[in-house]
Formats: structure tokens, sequence, C-alpha cells
């Protein structure tokens, strides 16, 4: 704390600055009020020894005498300045307290000036006599420029420990990061895990948007979003060619889902053909499987997915979308209509239940059989390559951790984990916004 | 009077003594805003602004009615007994009666849109002319409601502040002209006021943390109150890199808020307490090139006036963006904020939308300071409309106008807009009488949208007063004043008028257990 003098002759004398008492205690590190004594030494000292090397500059607070009814009567135009004392514009005194600064040339008659004074110290030294503000102003916009050391914080005056931030957005993305390995490896079991309303049907016709979501940076994106990149419903429809169909394939997409969910059950008949480049093209979710198309699954859940696809577009507002979307394949879907409306819900709902089979774990791992979409590659009797999804069994063994960072997908329509809420906050922006463009059409 | 001799050589003038104080600890106030003025993200502009009169008739129509009706029931004049009359339109000439309705001033000076569209006149950016009122007898003063208008003459008129959108109800009767000659005139006055608390749960036990600290120092001199907590109410910061003047001010200021300037003892009495900063608006301003002087420049009679700037392009000139102001006002509240929460309104300067009632700033104007907010919800946009019971953020931006509760007092405030605006209306200067009467009117912002600009609202018009606030302030004055006004009910309120620091340097410390008010002027010689 002894090369505070140091400090100061340097500045000061050598290099020619200005230095406040802010600047001093974050230089130094120590206390304001502790630098403002320092300052006060130093100007001291140096005084004694060669006077007129360095000049400082006072802060003041007290009451200035009551002489001020220049306030009042400069603004009046209208009262006349009667009453000298009563001052027209407030309507009650109030008590006033001043805080100025003083060169030390002007201390002695500032200090008059004031009735009584409750603090004084030195603001800055320099080595000219600061007749001009802008230097010192300068110096206390340094002053904010030194960084603090997050080791060692300089003292501060006042601390307030209410004190909340948020958190930063780069944690968040870097818990979405594992979420989404999480998501991956257990994209169809996971399914049915959280008490999803519609069982993997439902999510499997998720929207296009829930699976466009998952493909954004947000992790943790439903892996429901995954499995329900089923475009099977869309695909079915364009399997002209993939180059058309990639395209439309981004609308039928969000077509097949809400209204026309029905897609799926045309899988049942024309099916096989379908999946072909839709499934494949643009999306990356080779683990989404998709209902088998022709089982009874697709029939059950088309009613099921489509309210779930109208719900989520209702949230996603992409109705409009869906309507655009829509229109390019009306006359398939037709026929598609009445097969689809049927599927029963029972169907559906029996299905449902045998998504997964679980064996109680003895060690603290699950482990069980579960049904997963596989895709197969199928080559069609008119040379189409196509690909289709049906369901097979897999054996899993994974840890009792609880799927927390399921994605809360829209699809499930359960409000979301905080944790995975914030990891998908990156998500929905961006494909939101893209698809909006179509959707207000 | 002080001289230099006392105060030498004690408290900071000496020699550092070596030991490191430690730090005071600030106290914290219960704060929870509220969300009257936020409007949705996807608000639609289609409506007609004429439901906004009507949605206020129809809210304060009754109130004004029952103060009416028990005031002049029964009253008889010259033989003649006052009667109630439903609209306007049903006056009968030289019959007494006495009716309700809103306020419509007729000026000529008004800026009017018909004009402008008749005349072929369009100007990009807004004028404003000083005064509306031309004192000349051209200004008529209409009385209307849903059934049409009636003209109101008579000298009851002129002791009263009459605005555009404000609901009356006069006595009087018609005369041979068609006018209305009015014979007594009353006002909806206060509305009720709840009690204190009544929103937070509150901390109904005494702050136990209410220091009675009184002065220890040295010289300290002039007695104080036992210091509670305080808020510090400022406005008009009006960061820019061209208008250097009150730079060295707002340095201090800062300092003066976070507690390091000064005596310990000061310190801890007086700084460590003030527990809350609240900017009323004007935080960032245009450069002085562009800053429209009112009543100045502006010539509404021609249709070029000198002072518009080059390149004006969709009503603004984008080569002349500074980004400093912004950066000057994010670096200073990224300052302050570890240490004391801020609720920042916008004003008619703020990178904020142009009508009323004005959105909060958005967070990404302050890159630094953002940490001290809420994060974004997650949901889409819809989900900022319901006002959850989320924690406010620490730093809170919010609507202008703003009401809130603090400690318990209900507290409504704004960036002075709507002052300024009835300011022009009148011809009096006094702007504590015209927040006074704005209460008594039950509006906020009675003038718009006639002048003021603001948003059609089409279901609720937020700009009704309905709970008397215990604390009224209004930013961007030209000068600080304040007043205790009283109602019918026993309501009492505070009015504060905050002067614009860059004109007058001056803070606004609002003690929250009394509400009594003191205000630190800053001088950099």
């Amino acid at each position: 704390m002894e090369d505070y003098k140091t400090y100061l002759a340097e500045n000061i004398l050598s290099e020619d600055k200005v230095v406040t008492y802010r600047l001093l205690s974050r230089a130094l590190r120590v206390h304001p009020n502790v630098a403002k004594q320092m300052l006060y030494d130093f100007h001291k000292t140096q005084s004694s020894k060669k006077p007129g090397t360095v000049y400082a500059t006072y802060l003041l607070y007290g009451i200035k005498k009551s002489v001020q009814n220049q306030n009042g009567n400069a603004m009046d135009i209208d009262l006349p300045s009667s009453l000298p004392d009563a001052d027209p514009v407030d309507d009650e005194e109030v008590p006033s307290y001043t805080l100025v600064l003083v060169q030390e040339e002007r201390l002695a008659d500032v200090l008059k000036e004031y009735e009584t004074i409750s603090s004084i110290h030195v603001y800055s030294v320099g080595p000219h006599p600061a007749k001009d503000l802008t230097l010192l102003v300068d110096a206390a916009q340094s002053a904010l420029a030194i960084k603090d050391d997050a080791k060692k914080p300089r003292p501060r005056t006042i601390v307030n420990s209410h004190v909340r931030r948020r958190e930063r957005k780069g944690l968040g993305l870097k818990a979405a990061a594992p979420a989404k390995q999480e998501s991956k490896t257990k994209a169809a079991p996971t399914k049915t895990a959280p008490a999803k309303p519609s069982p993997a049907p439902a999510p499997a016709a998720a929207p296009a948007k829930p699976q466009e979501e998952s493909k954004s940076a947000a992790p943790a994106m439903e892996p429901e979003a995954l499995t329900a990149t089923t475009k099977k419903p869309a695909p079915s429809l364009k399997r002209n060619t993939s180059a058309a169909s990639g395209i439309m394939q981004a609308f039928s997409k969000a077509a097949s889902l809400p209204k026309k969910a029905k897609t799926s059950e045309k899988s049942t008949t024309a099916a096989e053909e379908t999946p072909a480049a839709l499934s494949d093209d643009g999306e990356d979710d080779d683990d989404v499987p998709l209902p088998k198309p022709g089982a009874v699954s697709t029939r059950k859940s088309k009613k099921e997915r489509e309210e779930e696809l109208r719900r989520m577009m209702e949230d996603d507002e992409d109705e409009d979308m869906e309507e655009t979307a829509d229109s390019p394949v009306p006359e398939e879907e037709e026929e598609e209509e009445p097969v689809v409306e049927e599927p029963p819900a029972k169907a559906e709902v029996a299905k449902e239940e045998e998504k997964e089979i679980v064996t109680t774990s003895g060690d603290g791992r699950r482990r069980g059989k579960r049904r997963v979409m596989k895709k197969k590659q199928i080559m069609d009797d008119q040379g189409y390559l196509v690909t289709i999804q049906e369901p097979a069994w897999e054996s899993f063994s994974e840890d009792e951790a609880p799927p927390a960072a399921k994605p809360k997908p829209k699809v499930a329509n359960s409000a979301p984990p905080a944790a995975a809420g914030k990891a998908k906050k990156p998500a929905p922006k961006g494909q939101g916004n893209i698809m909006s463009f179509f959707s207000k059409k | 009077m002080v001289t230099l001799d006392e105060v030498l050589g004690s408290g900071l003038l000496q020699k550092p003594s070596g030991d490191a104080p430690e730090a005071l600890q600030r106290q914290i106030t219960n704060y929870k805003p509220l969300h009257t003025f936020k409007l949705e993200k996807t608000r639609p502009y289609q409506q007609q602004y004429a439901d906004i009169y009507f949605l206020r008739l129809t809210k304060i129509r009754p109130a004004v009615e029952a103060a009416a009706s028990a005031a002049w029931e029964g009253t008889v004049l010259g033989g003649e007994k006052v009667k109630r009359v439903e609209r306007v339109l049903d006056v009968r000439q030289g019959e007494l009666c006495w009716v309700a309705g809103t306020v419509y001033m007729d000026m000529p000076l008004k800026p009017s849109i018909l004009e402008d569209v008749s005349k072929d006149r369009w100007i990009s950016a807004p004028t404003s002319v000083g005064h509306y009122y031309s004192g000349n007898g051209e200004d008529s003063v209409m009385l209307e409601d849903d059934s049409g208008r009636i003209r109101l003459v008579g000298n009851a008129l002129q002791n009263h502040f009459m605005v555009t959108g404000c609901i009356v109800a006069v006595m009087g009767t018609e005369n041979a002209n068609g006018e209305f000659e009015v014979i007594d005139l009353l006002f909806a006055e206060l509305p009720p006021q709840p009690e204190r608390w009544s929103l937070s749960k509150g901390k109904k036990e005494a702050d136990s943390s209410e220091d009675v600290e009184m002065m220890d120092a040295s010289f300290s001199g002039h007695p104080r109150k036992p210091s509670s907590k305080k808020i510090a109410l400022v406005s008009g910061l009006e960061f820019s890199n061209a208008d250097t003047s009150y730079a060295m001010e707002l340095n201090l200021l800062l300092e003066y808020l976070l507690g390091e300037a000064l005596d310990p003892s000061i310190q801890r009495d007086e700084l460590s307490h003030i527990t809350r900063l609240i900017i009323a608006g004007n935080s960032i301003s245009t450069t002085a090139a562009e800053q429209a002087k009112p009543a100045a420049a502006f010539d509404t009679t021609t249709v070029t006036n000198k002072f518009q700037p080059q390149n004006k392009k969709y009503g603004y000139d984008s080569s002349s963006y500074n980004p400093v102001p912004s950066q000057l006002l994010d670096s200073f509240l990224s300052e302050l904020l570890p240490t004391m929460p801020v609720t920042l309104l916008p004003g008619a300067l703020d990178p904020a939308n142009a009508s009323y009632p004005q959105q909060p700033i958005h967070p990404a104007m302050f890159p630094q300071s953002r940490t001290y907010m809420p994060p974004p919800k997650a949901g889409a946009g819809k989900d900022r409309d319901v006002p959850g019971e989320e924690e406010p953020g620490w730093f809170d931006n919010v609507t202008n106008p703003w009401e809130g509760e603090i400690e318990g007092w209900r507290v409504l405030g704004t960036g002075g807009q709507n002052l300024d605006d009835v300011f022009k209306y009148v011809e009096s200067e006094d702007r504590l009488g015209m927040m006074e009467a704005m209460c008594r009117w039950r509006c906020v912002a009675p003038t718009a949208p006639d002048t003021l600009w603001s948003y059609p609202f089409q279901e609720d018009e937020p700009f009704v007063i309905k709970e008397c606030p215990h604390l009224f302030f209004v930013g961007c004055q030209p000068e600080f004043g304040t007043k205790v006004i009283h109602g019918p009910d026993g309501q009492a309120v505070r009015l504060i008028a905050v002067p614009s620091f860059s004109e007058t340097r001056e803070v606004v410390l609002v003690d929250t257990e009394t509400l009594d008010v003191e205000r630190v002027k800053i001088v950099a010689e």
C-alpha cells in the first residue's frame, strides 16, 4: 500500500495524467475511501515539497445557503417576485443537497457559500490546474476501463447481495449438446417414455416444424420430433421425382401434419413406394422411425396424429402453411380421407401401449426390449428405390436417469422442463421464422 | 458558514489509515411492477381511434355522474330545478340541466390531419408547435358524447384546466346561440386508493432495517431525519457524444449512486439507503443537429422549414446514426447494476416506439447490462403478454407510462410526454397543477389520441386511472416540483415533477416510508 506514492508520482508527474480516486482505487485495488485519503496525502506532501506541481479538486457535499431564489424567479414569467422566499414552483420546501466539484483555488470561496458541509474529500490530483473539465471526464472514463481482476476483486463501497444475473447462454448450449446425444440414442424408445398424450404414431406425425426444429442447432429437440419426421404422409404422395418432391416435400410435410394426417394411412395402400426421397432428403433423421405403413398403427394414429398436429400447428401458427401445402396434394388425399377417418382410436390405443417392454432393473439400469422404427431400402417393382420404415424390436439397456432431457417437444404439448427449455431456446427461432414465411400466406 | 480550516484534517482529508473498511450492504425494497400498459407484440392497427373515447367515457362517466348528482341534485336556480339529461343532444334551450361528456378543444393551432391532407402538405417528421393555445378567442371548448357535441361558453370555464379527452359534468343552460352556458363544472375526482401493500404480500412488520442513524461525523451539522430506504428518481440523462457539458455531472452521479463518492458516514447513512433507481425517460439524446427544439424552428405555415436535416429518407437520416449514446448509457447502467436495481422508462427521445404507451426498450440495446435482465421466455411471443408471476428482472425495462408497487406504495410514472402535451393546451405554466388535474380527471393521458400519438385501443383503455396511486411522478420536466394532493375520500397523492438531469443536474430522492422528497444537485465547476 505504500507504493501509492510511487504510482501517483509516476502518473501525475511523469505521465502528466489526472488521477481520480476511482482510478487509483481500481488500479491499486484499494477501497475508494482509502484512495481518497491517499490522494490527499500525496497532494499534501507534494505541495510541501514543491508547491505548485500538483493541483487537486475537491468534492463537497452539503447544503447551500438558502439564497436560492434565482431558481424560482428565473422560471417564472408572470408571478411577481414579491415573495422572495416562497418559491412559486415548489409548493413546499424540500431539503436540497448539493454535490460540488471544485478546484482547490476556489475551495475557500465555495465553502463560504455553504451552510453545512457533510463531506469533503479529494476527488482528483493533477499536474495542472483543472481549468477544463474534459480532462477530468477522460480520467473518470478511464477509470471505468480498468477491468476487474476476478481473482482479486477490488473492494467496493456498497454491495448488494440480492443482485440477480441471468445465466449465460453458453451454459444453455452446453447442456443442450449432451441432451441431443441422449435423444438420438433414445429416439424411438423415448417417444413413449415421456407421458405423451399420443403415442409414437402421433409424434411420428409430428409436424415438419418440430422436425425441423430438431434439425436446428437447438439440441434436445424432442426426439419425438425426430421420430415425427415421418413425412411418409407426404412422401407417399410425392413419389414422382425426387427433385420435384424435394421442394414439395417441405410443403407436403407440413400439409401432411395437421389436417391431412391421413397420409400415414394411405401409406398402407401405396405406402411402400412412398418414402423414397422424401424421407431421406433434407432430413438427417435417420433414426426417426416412421410408423410402418400398412400397419394398423398408422391408421390408428392418423386421427390422433391429426389432432396432435393440429394442436402443434396451432401453437406454431403454421396453420396457413398447412393450408398452402395442402393444396398441391389435395386430390391424392381425398381418397385417403374416408379410409383415414376410420382409424379406430381404440386400435391405436392398444398399439400405443406396447412401445416398450421394460424389465425391472436390479442394479440401476433399465433393460428391456424396445420397439424401434427401422428403415429399410427396397427396390420397387417399378425400379424405384424406396425406403420404408417398419417397427422392429431391439433390446436396450440404459441408466436409470430419468429422461428429463427428453425434449418436451411441442408434440407433447407439455410444459417444457426448464432445462430443456433453455437448451431449446435457440432452436425454435430459426425454424419458426422460416416456416412462418409460408404460413402467413 | 464553513471555513477551510474546519474541514482540513478531518474525515478523509488525512493520511490513509491503513485499515480497509468493509463494504456496506445496500438494502432492498419490495418491488412489483404491473403490466398495465404492455401491448401485444402482434397488435393490429386497423381499428378506429374513436373507440378510445368511447371506452374512456364509459369508464369514467359513472363516477362523474355520481359526483354531479351528489352535488347538484335538488339545486334550484332562479326558480328552476336542475335536471339531468342523458345525452348532449337532449339539451333544450332555456332549460337548466346538467350533462356529462368528453371535452373537445377546437384549436386552430392544433396540428390537424385533415388540414394537412386538404392542403396537400405532407411532412415526414412530426412538427411540434409550442403551444396550441392561441388565447385570442379562436379556441373553443366543446362537450361531446356518442350523440353529438355542443359548444361550451361561460366564465366558469376559466377556473379549470380543460383539455381534449377529459370527462366532465357541466351544469347550465342552452342560450340563444345554441351554446351551452356553463354555471358549474365537475370532474370525477380521485379514484379510490388502495391500501399500502395491497399488491405485494407485504412486509407488514416494521422494517427492522430502518436505521435510526444520526450524525456522528465531526462536522456534519444539519439534522437529518432517521434514514430509511430511499428511491432515486432521475430523468433526462440524455447521454450523447455531442453535448458534453454535463458529462462530468453524469460521472459524479454514477459515483454518487454507487456510493464511491463522499465520506464514509454519508455513504453509510445516505448512499447505502438508496435502494432503487428509476430513470424516467430521455436517457439517450439525439445529436444536437437533429434535436428539434420545440417552438423554435418549425414553421407550420410554410411547407419547407429551415432546420430540416439533409438526406432524409424514411423520415430519418440514417447516416447520422451514432451508437455512442446508447453505449454510454449501457456502460453507465452496467456499472450501477451490480449494486442497485434499476427501472428504466423510455422517453420521447429514447429508442422505443413513438406512440403512447411506449413499450419497453428492447434488451438488445444494452449488450452489457443485458445479463441483469430476465432471459427471454422460451415460448413464442404470446407468452410475453401474460404478466406471469415470475420475478421482475434486476434491470427492469418497463413501459411508459408505468404502474407498479414499490414498498407497498402504488406508483404511477410517465416519461413526460403526456404532461408536455397537456401543457400545450393551457395557458398556465403550473405543471404541478396539471398533474393534479390529470389525477382528478382520472386519466393519465387525456390528450391521447387527439394530439398525443397513441395506439388505437379496442377493448380496454389503460390510460384511465382506476386506482389512485400514492406516488405520481412525471419525468423530463424543465424543473423540479412536488406537491401532495388530497381527494374527497381521504386519498393522498404525492406528485413529483422530476427535472431533466441534462438541464438541471438534479436527482430526486423519495423516502419509502414517508414519501418525503429530497433533491440532490450535482455541480461541477
